[in-house]
């Protein structure tokens, strides 16, 4: 009898995970040769769609290099009496150097003081007739970690330097440093909004895209359900082709999104006065790449896998 | 083989499709499934690869009550079932090897003994010069050809058959009834679902006869 062959079966070929993962593999890359066009699509609209995304995160690499340039001018400088001589000085930078949050300090002393003052009033000679070294108090510059450069956190370390025997006054350009904080939160929050909005659309675009190569399918899916596939079976080369697309859209979006870079370095000094190398303009890190290559696998396989559930009855 | 037990369903309200259908087919039967459009023999053949659930009743495949199965299961009793649809539903952009490939590589066959399988069963059906074409180069009686191919290669215990000779010619319903007798005289079960009444008035086997989703007749053919 027919039905009661099955002990006459050959042997599973593909037993064991390595054969069946074999399996899979060659089927999804069968699969998308037998679909090059609507894949091909696919992976276009994912590799788009991931692009605009790493355009912002280009942008934010970048600005986030000038913000830091620029918040290395938020520095405290503490005053003290007299010129002290270098035992005590030492002793002095020693106390402040152990504050938390202390970068480099520099000595300013008064003839040093006085060289700045100058030159910042060269040209008005008859205002500089009546100055000399000793009414200019001599002073420390002390520049900030990153982490302390933040209102609350400048407020603190501040108040901790006030109580630091010997200096008797300290200025930070209070007004200067709440501005700038407030533009980099600012920034911040615009970049979260339109990084998430954009991390919305792309995750919308791609799942979309999916859905609708899935949807083209729909029929081999029903199909293979009536001859016997279990869900797990009809799923897996459709996710691994999910993840090769994902894979390849990242993949296509960072090679195109450095082209775009390269093009924008090489000849935007030459139609604008703005020279993007001089300026320490960069391309996205290898780190940002990867997060941008595994964000396009994830997106590949949750894509596929949101919307097999809608068209896998079995 | 199969049984069903007070089997009713109803797609809308107040407008059943299977009434109060009791039924049983025992092992290595040869049945024809009639009536006219609308009967309910589609919807019934439906039920039996669990491609429908009932309103109402019991169905048992092969022993097992596959109303009872959660849908985890019932892959594993369409493995025991071959279907010929009425459309086919040849997959266009596989080749017929391919096609006929998909219900052995379901069940895990390797690769070579799937060639070697699709290979023989398309020579039986006079198919071996077309396993590298896809079906929409097919004639409809090659691609009906095709469609039972795929659902005879892995020797089922039942086999389905969904007007398998609907929109053919003479020459291929002869064809194809003889392939499906072929596969009886093998040991399967076979139920075919028709409304042409000259296919199952010569044929002398059990005639199961439905109107407005109820059975009207049962004969057993040998008049």
């Amino acid at each position: 009898m027919a039905g009661n062959k099955a002990g006459k079966r050959p042997k599973l070929t593909r037993e064991g995970f390595g054969g069946q993962v074999a399996y899979f593999f060659n089927r999804a890359i069968a699969n998308i040769r037998q679909n090059i066009l609507i894949n091909l699509l696919t992976i276009g609209t994912i590799s788009l769609a991931i692009l605009i995304f790493s355009l912002l995160l280009l942008l934010y690499v970048n600005l986030e290099k000038v913000t830091d340039k620029w918040s290395e001018r938020v520095q405290v400088t503490a005053y003290f009496e007299g010129e002290l001589p270098p035992r005590e000085l030492k002793v002095l930078i020693g106390r402040i150097q152990s504050l938390e949050g202390t970068g480099k300090i520099t000595y300013i002393s008064k003839s040093e003081a006085l060289k700045r003052f100058r030159e910042r009033l060269r040209g008005q000679d008859a205002l500089l007739e009546e100055v000399s070294a000793d009414i200019l108090p001599a002073s420390l510059e002390i520049q900030l970690k990153k982490e302390f450069r933040g209102d609350d956190a400048l407020s603190y370390y501040t108040a901790a330097l006030r109580r630091v025997p010997g200096i008797s006054e300290i200025q930070y350009g209070e007004d200067w440093v709440q501005r700038f904080n407030s533009f980099m939160d600012f920034m911040r929050l615009l970049g979260l909004f339109v990084g998430g909005f954009l991390v919305l659309a792309v995750v919308f675009i791609v799942a979309n895209t999916i859905k609708i190569t899935i949807y083209s399918r729909k029929d081999e899916l029903e199909l293979l359900g009536l001859v016997g596939a279990t869900r797990l079976f009809i799923k897996i080369p459709f996710l691994i082709e999910g993840i090769l697309q994902g894979a390849a859209g990242a993949i296509l979006a960072i090679a195109l999104l450095f082209g775009l870079y390269y093009g924008f370095i090489h000849n935007a000094g030459s139609l604008t006065n703005f020279n993007p190398l001089e300026n320490g303009i960069v391309f996205l890190p290898l780190t940002y790449m990867a997060y941008v290559f595994i964000g396009g696998i994830l997106l590949g396989f949750l894509g596929s896998l949101a919307s097999l559930k809608k068209f896998i009855n079995v | 083989m199969i049984e069903l037990h007070n089997v009713s369903l109803s797609y809308q309200r107040d407008a059943a499709a299977l009434s109060n259908i009791n039924l049983k087919i025992e092992k290595g039967e040869f049945v024809f499934l009639t009536g006219v459009s609308g009967a309910g023999k589609s919807t019934l053949l439906k039920l039996l690869y669990g491609g429908l659930n009932p309103s109402r009743g019991q169905v048992l495949i092969d022993g097992q009550n596959i109303t009872r199965l959660s849908s985890s299961q019932i892959p594993f009793v369409r493995r025991k079932v071959g279907v010929v649809f009425q459309d086919f539903k040849l997959l266009p952009g596989r080749t017929v090897l391919e096609n006929v490939a998909l219900t052995l590589e379901v069940l895990g066959w390797g690769k070579r003994d799937i060639g070697k399988k699709v290979y023989h069963i398309l020579k039986q059906m006079g198919l071996e010069h077309k396993i590298n074409t896809t079906p929409l180069r097919l004639s409809g009686g090659e691609q009906q050809r095709v469609a039972l191919a795929r659902a005879l290669v892995n020797d089922p215990k039942i086999v389905l058959a969904d007007e398998p000779t609907g929109n053919l010619d003479e020459n291929s319903k002869e064809s194809v009834l003889n392939i499906l007798k072929e596969a009886n005289i093998k040991g399967s079960t076979v139920v075919i679902a028709s409304h042409d009444k000259r296919l199952t008035e010569n044929s002398h086997r059990r005639m199961i006869v439905l109107d407005k989703g109820r059975i009207v007749e049962d004969s057993n053919g040998r008049k």
